[in-house]
């Protein structure tokens, strides 16, 4: 009987039926506001709350939250991030490698050199892939050379990643040529292998350049475990890859040093965090404290097995495996430590009552409602 | 252009939510689902990148001065909140493509036509207003009604509060407003009321906040930070660890290089 009826589409079925959450009939009213352009695939997406209340016990200690709700808001950036933060380390210490090969090594190196700068720009350009695949707007990633501005870390790293990718791939190029190319070719290329040092570690300012507590927290020590990490993980895949017995020589010593300084610096950047008991929770808890253990668990295996005497291959490549698996695991777990981080309204709050916030940089001893900073001991000034 | 902001007093909001409503509104902004949080009366949770304007429910179990309550020892404290449009604002500072900008009016602002949504600002707000919108993929705020401001309007959100707790203006005429307002709080009782962020003074780690606040607790109590800190303030220590970590970088890889010359027979 009904299907004998014209279908009239209601008022509430047209709405409805765009679904874009604005609820603005299209014959009645234009979309020129200020957030009509903003584009809505879910209408539901934007909602905040749902699975973000963190497990924190009621007001007992005088450390209040607003319901536990999160003070601020979660790194939004996908697994893509973590993983640039490995290869754009990588490449950045094989180029300065193969540099340090070009102007010290003897000929026979040669080939050693060739292959860091391989490994550098095929780094480069996995780096700018990874990053760009994050972006909210992939089709404007061009616009992060818009502008340079010294106070984003984001944008000093996009202009180190571009330049030392493109000085990269003119220094393969153009290195191996004759007369004034060959030479446009290697000062590129010493150019790329110097930019490869802020490369490793600008990373890690990016991330301590926040508000996410642990990483504002470590930011003393995060880059030199980014720095130190990036080189353990370079000697080892360089070792990874077939090389001949002389530049094993170089490459056990980088490796190793690298090594030992990537595990004390992971030592040192949980001590920094524990400068405030909350900030350091996710290294020990929850997802981030597991890839973390497993990551230092890994890193020292790949230590011990490569110090213990003996040549044999396997041996090698076992030690080498669990040192890149401890680096790319330790990434994971430094990015997921700061969304867990972030999700803790109390790892916010209860260090800059401590006067570990703005205090800790302008020396005011009061907070924003006038009560003195909890310092661990009384501020005479 | 003089500067503009806003001065919320928390003790006259009665939680009507007429801000949030106009807001979405005017800026023509999508719902953000209709769900029930089961926090008092607050279902909007939190400012984000559709949600401009955000009124926080507290429920206490402690008396407040002048408030009556068939409850005994109880009192509501509700306070619409927003971007501050910091002095020093996090996400303008950390902004790699130039799309955040300080306006005319003193005001931060999101060019959505150059942004292309790294995040890098969402994580530098030391007050979690800002936020992607994962299906749209850029990032958005308040834009303290900049289209308004242009035709000497008032936003949106002030024009619509019946309480007048939402109140636009020159900072220096909402400065005055504001201290006033404290002083006739204090004279009637109410001892704990004083104004988050007015200036570089109250909250140096800011520079001050062009929409700041007069509440009557703790900041965390409505979920602002007690000592916020504008990220940039302190990353010199880390790239001062960067140029530690880069000599050493380098002293490992020249390092090794010489020692596995001089192995050579």
């Amino acid at each position: 009987m009904s299907t004998d009826l014209p279908e009239q589409e209601s008022l509430l079925d047209r709405l409805q039926r765009k679904r874009d959450g604005r609820n603005v009939d299209p014959r009645l009213g234009t979309l020129l506001g200020e957030g009509s352009q903003q584009r809505v695939k879910d209408p539901d997406v934007a909602y905040p709350v749902h699975g973000l209340r963190a497990h924190v016990e009621p007001d007992k200690h005088g450390s209040p939250t607003y319901h536990g709700l999160p003070a601020i808001k979660q790194p939004v950036w996908i697994s893509t991030i973590p993983t640039y933060l490995f290869v754009g380390g990588v490449a950045g210490a094989a180029s300065l490698l193969g540099f340090a090969v070009d102007i010290h090594g003897s000929r026979s190196l040669r080939r050693l050199a060739l292959r860091c700068q391989q490994v550098g720009t095929a780094g480069d350009m996995l780096s700018a892939g990874l990053l760009i695949a994050d972006l909210g707007r992939p089709e404007r990633f061009l616009h992060m050379l818009r502008v340079f501005r010294p106070t984003s870390p984001m944008s000093v790293g996009s202009w180190v990643l571009a330049l030392s990718g493109g000085l990269n791939t003119v220094g393969l190029v153009l290195g191996r040529a004759r007369g004034g190319l060959g030479a446009v070719g290697r000062v590129s290329g010493a150019a790329a292998a110097l930019l490869g040092m802020p490369l490793a570690g600008y990373t890690a300012v990016l991330l301590c350049n926040s508000a996410v507590p642990v990483w504002q927290a470590t930011r003393r020590t995060l880059p030199l475990f980014f720095m130190a990490s990036a080189s353990a993980s370079a000697g080892s895949l360089l070792s990874l890859l077939p090389h001949s017995a002389e530049e094993a020589r170089v490459l056990r010593p980088y490796r190793l040093a690298g090594k030992v300084a990537e595990l004390a610096c992971g030592v040192a950047v949980v001590r920094d965090a524990r400068r405030a008991p909350v900030v350091a929770k996710p290294f020990s808890e929850g997802t981030s404290g597991a890839l973390w253990r497993t990551s230092r668990a890994c890193s020292a295996a790949g230590l011990v097995l490569d110090a213990l005497p003996g040549r044999r291959r396997w041996k090698q490549v076992a030690a080498d495996t669990l040192t890149t698996a401890g680096a790319i695991l330790a990434r994971f777990a430094v990015f997921h430590a700061g969304k867990q981080s972030a999700r803790d309204p109390r790892a916010t709050f209860e260090p800059q009552r401590a006067g570990q916030g703005a205090a800790e940089v302008l020396g005011h001893a009061v907070a924003s409602d006038g009560k003195p900073l909890k310092f661990p001991l009384p501020v005479l000034r | 252009m003089s500067r503009k902001g806003f001065f919320t007093d928390s003790t006259v909001c009665i939680g009507c939510k007429a801000c949030e409503v106009a807001c979405k509104q005017w800026n023509q902004l999508p719902d953000d689902g209709f769900r029930f949080t089961g926090m008092s009366y607050d279902h909007t949770g939190a400012l984000g990148s559709s949600t401009w304007r955000h009124v926080a429910f507290i429920e206490r179990n402690e008396p407040l001065p002048g408030h009556v309550t068939g409850v005994g020892e109880f009192s509501w404290l509700m306070l619409s909140d927003v971007c501050k449009h910091c002095q020093r604002a996090g996400c303008l500072e950390s902004c790699p493509t130039g799309a955040i900008v300080r306006t005319e009016f003193d005001t931060v602002y999101v060019q959505p036509d150059v942004c292309n949504g790294c995040g890098y600002c969402v994580v530098n707000c030391p007050f979690g207003v800002i936020d992607r919108r994962e299906d749209d993929g850029r990032a958005w705020k308040c834009t303290l009604c900049y289209d308004r401001l242009g035709e000497d309007m008032t936003p949106a959100c002030a024009k619509s509060c019946p309480t007048e707790s939402i109140v636009y203006g020159d900072l220096e005429v909402l400065h005055a407003r504001a201290e006033d307002r404290v002083q006739q709080l204090h004279d009637q009782g109410l001892v704990s009321a004083y104004l988050y962020g007015r200036d570089a003074r109250s909250q140096p780690g800011t520079g001050g906040l062009n929409a700041f606040s007069l509440l009557v607790d703790r900041p965390e109590v409505y979920n602002l930070p007690p000592d916020p800190v504008v990220p940039t303030m302190k990353a010199k220590q880390a790239w001062s660890a960067v140029a530690v970590g880069a000599l050493g970088m380098f002293a490992m890889a020249v390092g090794a290089v010489l020692m596995g010359r001089e192995a050579r027979p």
